[in-house]
Parts: C-alpha cells; sequence; structure tokens
C-alpha cells in the first residue's frame, strides 16, 4: 500500500481544513478587538448562537484550555494557578486558563484576552460559574450566569415545563444584559440565520455520525476530538458547516467504498469523557491493537439537537424557548438512567465490542455515576467496560503506562470474547 | 414518628414542609469514624468524602422510620449522587430539590414552583394534604427554634457557651422532633442565663467558615488547641436560624424567600459576597482570626479560597486556609498548623 493511501486511511483529507476553519475564528477574534467589537468568553453548553444573533464576538477558553494542553503549555499554566492557592484538585481547564491570563499568554498558547463579558453557565458544571466569577473579578468585566436546574432520574413532565420556564426566562434576560452591557440589539432575523446555520452544523454532524456506524468504521478520534470545536466556537456560522460537509463526503466515499480509518479493524469502541488533550498520540496508539473508536458521547453531544421535541421549525421560530429545552436535554448531562439506556442503545447501533470510561479528575460531575453506569452495562447488557483514571488537562494526573497495560488486557478480553 | 431524610449540603430544604406533611424532618449527618468502602463502589474516591460517607450510612441501612429522602442541590455532583441514592435505596418518596444558585426574582419564582411540586409528591405518595395552616404552624415553631438559637448563640460571644456544646445543639435541631428541639432549647436558654463566663485565659476568638462541619468532636479539638469559636457561617451554625421565615407571607413563597436571602455560602451566585457576610461578623464578633475548614475535594470552598485568602490579607486579619479530610486520626495532623496560627495571632 502506498504511503499515502495509509495517511488518507487514518485521516480525512477534508479534516486538514480544520486548521483553516479555527484559524478564521482566532482571526475574528483578533479583529474584533482591533476593531472595538463587543467580545464574550462563554462556557461549553451555553447558547453561543446567541452571541452571534447579538454580533457578540464570542471567545471560548475551554477550547483555549486544550491549545494549551496539545502545544505542552498546560502544566505549566496550572501550576501558576496553583501558586495562587488554586487546590491541586480543581479543574485543570480552569487552572489552564487562570495561568494563561496571568501570563498574559497568546491566542497560540491557549491565551485568552479581556472580553467585554462573561457567560457562564452550570448546565454541566459549577466550575464554570465559579471560573468565570475568578476570572471576571480578575478582569473587572461583567458576567452574566444561567442557573439551569437539574435533572435526575425521577424528575416529571410538570417539572420539566417549569425548568423551562426558568431557563427562557433567563435568556430574555440575557438578552437585556447584553443590550445594557454593549448597546447591541436582538435582531429577529440575524437569529434566526444564525440558528439555522447551527441546525445545519449539527445535522451534518450528526450525519458523520451515522456513518461511522459502518463496518469498517471510516474515520476516527483523529477527525472528531479537534473536528468538534466547531461545534463550540462557531454555531451560527456557514464556514463550518461547508468543511463538515466535506468531511461527510469523503467519509461517505470510504463507506461507499468499504473502506476504514484503519487498514484492519477487530475492536470498536466507545470511549466516555474528554480526552486527554495534552496526549492525544494515546488514542492513535490503540490503533496497534486493531482497535479504533467510533463513538464518544462527548464529541457528539455539542451537536445539541438532539431531543426529538426539538424540531427545526421550533428552532427557527422560537429559537429561545428551543434553546430551554435543549439545555435540559443535553448528552453529557444525562440523568443515570437516561445515561444506561442511551449507552446500550449506542453501543448496539455502533455496533461496538468495548466502552472506555475516562474517569476524569478533573470533571466530578461526569465522573460521577460512572460506576453505575460501568455496572449497569455489564451486568444488564453484558457490554464490556474498563473504567482509565487521568485527568483532561493536566499530564501530571496521567500514568500513561498504567493506563496503556489497562487497556491491553482489556482488549485481551475483547478477543477472548470474540474467539467464542 | 415517621421521617423524611434530608441529604442537604447546605441547610436550603424547607423543613416546614416536612413537618406540615407529618414527618419529622431528619438531616443526615456524616460518621467521621465510618470508612466510605461501599459507597466507594459507586462514587469514586477522589470525590467529596462527606457525601460518601453519607452514603456510606444509607447503603448500610438508614433509621426505620425514615419513609423517604429529599436530596437538595447543593454543588454539582449532589444531582449525580442523588440519581445513586435512587439506585442503592427502596423508598417511595425520593425527590430532588432543586435550590437555585442564583438569588434573583427569577431565581425565587422557579423556586416557589419546585416546593409546590415537592407538596403536590408528598401529598400524591403519602396521601396527604399540606394546607398553608399547616405550613405556618410549622414556621411558627421554626422561628421559635432560630430564635433560641440565635439568642442562645451570642453565649458563645459573651465567652459562656463553648463553641462545641453549641454545636451540638445545632445539630440536634436539624434531625431530632422540633417539639422536643424546642423544650431542650427553651431549658438551655434558661441555664445559660446564670452560667459564669469561661476562667480559661489567652483564648483565641475565631470564626469558623468553610464547607459543612458536622463533627462536634472536630469542634472539642479546636477548643483543645485554645481557640473558641464565638461565630461561623455553617449550616450545623448560625447558615440554619440567622433569618426568620416572615409569618405573614404566603408560607410557600415566604420559605422561598427565606431560602434565598439568608446569607450566602460558596455554592451560590455570586459565591464572592460571602466574603461580606465574613467581614460583618468579623466585625459584629470581633475575633482574632478566621479559620476556613474545606473536606477534602469540596470544589466550592476551594475555588473561594485564594479570594477570601487576598481580601483578608488586605484588611490583615489572621486567616487559616485548611484542607481537611474527614476522619477523627487526620485531625492531630493538622495540630502543626493550628498551633502555628494561634501562635499568630
Amino acid at each position: 500500500m502506498s504511503k499515502q493511501k495509509t495517511e488518507h486511511r487514518k485521516m480525512l483529507n477534508a479534516t486538514q481544513g480544520l486548521k483553516n476553519v479555527m484559524g478564521r475564528h482566532f482571526l475574528a477574534i483578533e479583529q474584533a478587538y482591533r476593531d472595538g467589537k463587543p467580545t464574550a468568553w462563554a462556557t461549553s453548553g451555553s447558547p453561543v448562537e446567541l452571541l452571534y444573533a447579538m454580533d457578540i464576538q464570542p471567545i471560548l477558553p475551554e477550547n483555549s484550555a486544550t491549545i494549551s494542553a496539545a502545544q505542552k503549555y498546560s502544566r505549566d499554566f496550572i501550576e501558576i494557578a496553583e501558586a495562587e492557592g488554586f487546590s491541586y484538585d480543581l479543574c485543570s481547564y480552569f487552572k489552564t486558563n487562570v495561568g494563561a491570563v496571568i501570563s498574559n499568554a497568546d491566542l497560540t498558547k491557549g491565551g485568552t484576552g479581556k472580553p467585554t463579558f462573561m457567560l457562564s453557565t452550570d448546565v454541566i458544571c459549577d466550575t464554570h460559574v465559579n471560573w468565570f466569577e475568578v476570572q471576571a473579578e480578575r478582569l473587572k468585566v461583567p458576567h452574566y450566569t444561567l442557573d439551569i436546574p437539574h435533572v435526575v432520574s425521577n424528575t416529571n413532565n410538570r417539572q420539566y415545563n417549569y425548568f423551562k420556564k426558568y431557563i427562557a426566562e433567563q435568556l430574555y434576560s440575557f438578552l437585556d444584559f447584553i443590550q445594557e452591557v454593549t448597546g447591541n440589539e436582538y435582531n429577529e432575523e440575524r437569529a434566526k440565520q444564525v440558528t439555522q446555520n447551527s441546525w445545519d452544523l449539527s445535522m451534518v454532524w450528526q450525519d458523520i455520525y451515522e456513518l461511522r456506524k459502518a463496518v469498517p468504521c471510516p474515520m476516527s478520534t483523529r477527525d472528531t476530538f479537534g473536528g468538534l470545536f466547531p461545534l463550540f466556537t462557531m454555531p451560527g456560522l456557514k464556514e463550518p458547516i461547508k468543511l463538515y460537509k466535506r468531511m461527510y463526503r469523503e467519509a461517505k466515499t470510504r463507506v461507499d467504498n468499504g473502506i476504514g480509518a484503519l487498514e484492519k479493524e477487530e475492536f470498536r469502541l466507545m470511549f466516555e469523557g474528554i480526552p486527554f488533550w495534552y496526549n492525544l498520540k494515546f488514542f492513535g496508539m490503540l490503533e496497534r491493537w486493531n482497535s479504533i473508536i467510533v463513538y464518544e458521547p462527548y464529541t457528539y453531544a455539542f451537536s445539541k439537537y438532539m431531543n426529538p421535541k426539538v424540531t427545526k421549525e421550533m428552532v427557527l421560530s422560537q429559537p429561545i424557548e428551543a434553546m430551554s429545552e435543549l439545555m435540559l436535554s443535553f448528552w453529557y448531562i444525562y440523568d443515570l438512567k437516561t445515561r444506561i439506556k442511551k449507552f446500550e442503545e449506542t453501543v448496539r447501533e455502533w455496533k461496538i465490542d468495548g466502552v472506555l470510561l475516562h474517569e476524569n479528575l478533573s470533571c466530578r460531575p461526569n465522573s460521577c455515576g460512572l460506576y453505575d453506569l460501568k455496572r449497569h452495562l455489564m451486568d444488564d447488557y453484558d457490554i464490556p467496560c474498563l473504567v482509565i483514571s487521568s485527568d483532561m488537562n493536566d499530564p501530571r494526573k496521567m500514568n500513561e503506562t498504567q493506563v496503556i497495560n489497562q487497556i491491553e488486557s482489556f482488549i485481551e478480553i475483547l478477543r477472548k470474547r470474540k474467539k467464542k | 414518628m415517621q421521617k423524611i431524610g434530608i441529604f442537604d449540603s447546605g441547610v436550603e430544604t424547607p423543613e416546614e414542609i416536612v413537618m406540615a406533611a407529618g414527618f419529622t424532618p431528619y438531616r443526615f449527618f456524616g460518621d467521621p469514624t465510618l470508612q466510605p468502602d461501599r459507597a466507594n463502589e459507586h462514587i469514586p474516591p477522589t470525590h467529596c468524602i462527606w457525601t460518601r460517607n453519607l452514603l456510606e450510612q444509607a447503603i448500610k441501612g438508614l433509621d426505620e422510620n425514615i419513609v423517604g429522602i429529599i436530596g437538595t442541590h447543593g454543588c454539582d455532583r449532589t444531582n449525580r449522587e442523588f440519581d445513586i441514592w435512587i439506585e442503592c435505596l427502596n423508598l417511595d418518596f425520593m425527590f430532588f430539590l432543586n435550590s437555585p444558585r442564583k438569588r434573583d426574582n427569577l431565581a425565587l419564582n422557579f423556586f416557589i414552583n419546585d416546593l409546590k411540586e415537592l407538596i403536590l409528591r408528598l401529598e400524591e405518595v403519602f396521601n396527604i394534604e399540606i394546607t398553608p395552616g399547616k405550613l405556618k404552624d410549622a414556621i411558627i415553631i421554626t422561628n421559635k427554634i432560630r430564635k433560641l438559637l440565635k439568642d442562645i448563640s451570642d453565649y458563645r460571644k459573651k465567652l459562656v457557651l463553648k463553641g462545641s456544646e453549641f454545636h451540638e445543639l445545632v445539630k440536634n435541631a436539624q434531625y431530632q422532633d422540633k417539639n422536643q428541639v424546642l423544650e431542650n432549647l427553651e431549658k438551655k436558654s434558661e441555664e445559660l442565663k446564670s452560667r459564669a463566663p469561661f476562667s480559661e485565659k489567652n483564648i483565641k476568638k475565631i470564626l469558623l467558615t468553610g464547607s459543612e462541619i458536622d463533627d462536634t468532636e472536630f469542634i472539642k479539638y479546636l477548643e483543645s488547641l485554645g481557640f473558641h469559636i464565638v461565630i461561623d457561617d455553617l449550616g450545623v451554625g448560625t447558615k440554619y436560624f440567622w433569618n426568620l421565615v416572615d409569618e405573614n407571607l404566603e408560607p410557600i413563597e415566604a420559605l422561598a424567600k427565606y431560602h434565598l436571602t439568608k446569607p450566602i455560602n460558596s455554592i451560590k451566585y455570586p459565591s464572592y459576597e460571602r466574603f461580606n457576610v465574613l467581614q460583618k461578623l468579623i466585625e459584629d464578633y470581633k475575633v482574632d482570626g478566621v479559620i476556613n475548614i474545606a473536606q477534602k475535594f469540596c470544589e466550592p470552598v476551594l475555588y473561594d479560597h485564594p479570594y477570601l485568602n487576598k481580601k483578608f490579607k488586605e484588611l490583615e486579619i489572621p486567616y487559616l486556609f485548611i484542607e481537611a479530610t474527614y476522619n477523627r486520626e487526620s485531625y492531630n495532623q493538622l495540630s502543626t498548623r493550628f498551633s502555628a496560627f494561634a501562635e499568630i495571632i
């Protein structure tokens, strides 16, 4: 096989275009600072579309923190934050951002400049709110936070209704906040266009995931971990839609021709949690066991339009109400019962042999419930699972040898099961 | 009497609703002599040690009079943990109360809705009726308890009542029958009127803050080092009784308002306002220093610490921050830091 063909198989050619798309995002941030256009930090899970609709340039510090990690700066930044008194046990994204801001790091190292205001929400975690509270105080900027009620396994429909109402009321109040801080007004037409783009972007991403059901799987985490970023940072713009469509077409061609991302695909895996951004080569290493990750709830979750009750028509005609509904039904925050159900369905539909569960030392809300999830998947559905303990952005908390040994043993188990 | 267990890392659960339903509110407390071995099979050991301790007790078997549980939102894992409680326990009544993080009018309306839902669910499951009259009666009792606790708390300031003795009183008030609590507090209040101040010299007057501290032995340990807790802002402390519920308002609205306007804790937004609460207490109680205890992995308190540290430095108020483990063996390991702090102040 030619070298070109081997490389081609590992990562989609189209994914190379991600650099350009994300480059445009960072250029837009720089341009906004130059032009004096309002900017806002936003936490993941917050309605970034509203920022675009109000002509505010979003900046996603979590995305920037992953850049710090990939560029091997996160450890230094984390230690700067710890020297300020932030505990070793706190979120490594948060500490990376604190260190980056104190160091005045530039965008290429994961720095984030002072914004006009900050938008946080506790939809994913409380850390998001604490994080921006710390940084808003440091940078002396206004901060708006969205308080999202938490759905548990026995939440009923009556509750859903007033939960949604509370979120919607806050979103309307947030629009007033933006207008007060920036003078920018909500423009319905612009909002509609942004929402349309956001919907289209997510739908193509979901279509890409459908292709990953194919055996062999046409693409791996080389395409999705990075490919996820536009969903965070640019929902509402046209540019990433083009990128995703190119990725889709290329992956479809692979599927039609029976070509997989691996030369030999033996084991199909699912990876739950946030990846180790400082050690992405780890995921490539799975290939030595002819293993491929074919589904990550984390990267899928951000294609937010998954709730069948939220139709395209609703998104376009009642964007605030649609967002309120979506913030309660986000893959990453499912209650335990729903989480177990969704995992079982996904394992079946994507023909997954085993599940890797990342017990992320930085993300306690996500790792809480992981043991029960594992137990149910193994005992009720006979799905092999492995819990890996590590951290998304702090390389000090990863014992690579131990993790590799665990995975090697896990693959052996999968191999034996296949032989039966 | 049947009880409703309360799993609450703050004190945000309106006990009056439980009382009006005909049950005794029974807040769960940890047992620092217990290792959370079985809870560790559900929750990773790098998570809040206190809530793992509560789960351990729940798995091993609750008081047989407990017929239901209210889990109240504290930090961001409490809802996830509540799902695990649902997994591990077999009770007909399990309700998660979304105590809002914000404290504005939108949050207030939301909380009122959630309290109404709690009432509805209690009525549905136990086939009872919770009337405004029953709620008002319950509010009158709990307000009496609050007033008594606030009066009694002042004997700490007068150096008559030890922090540990007061801690035990507040703790008892959160799980014993309220009429019994009222009777005990009335007796204590009478007794304190004639009690003489401490004879000890060189007492270091402390404001105690941080994560929930429910082990009275820990307070006794601090006292053994020469500290006296004259005031606190803890759940087993002032947060339980500082304000009163407005008896003239419609009861559900009054309860929601009470919880959203009481002294702020680190879980709420904006948590930095906690500094103002502390500063006021420091001035009013003329403390010698502040001790902030974060239970291991207690994120809300860990996030607040650098800000508090900065502000206390600016004001030149002695401040000690400790990350502690929830077991008694570990207390002695902290003695060097506590002793050094005692020297400073």
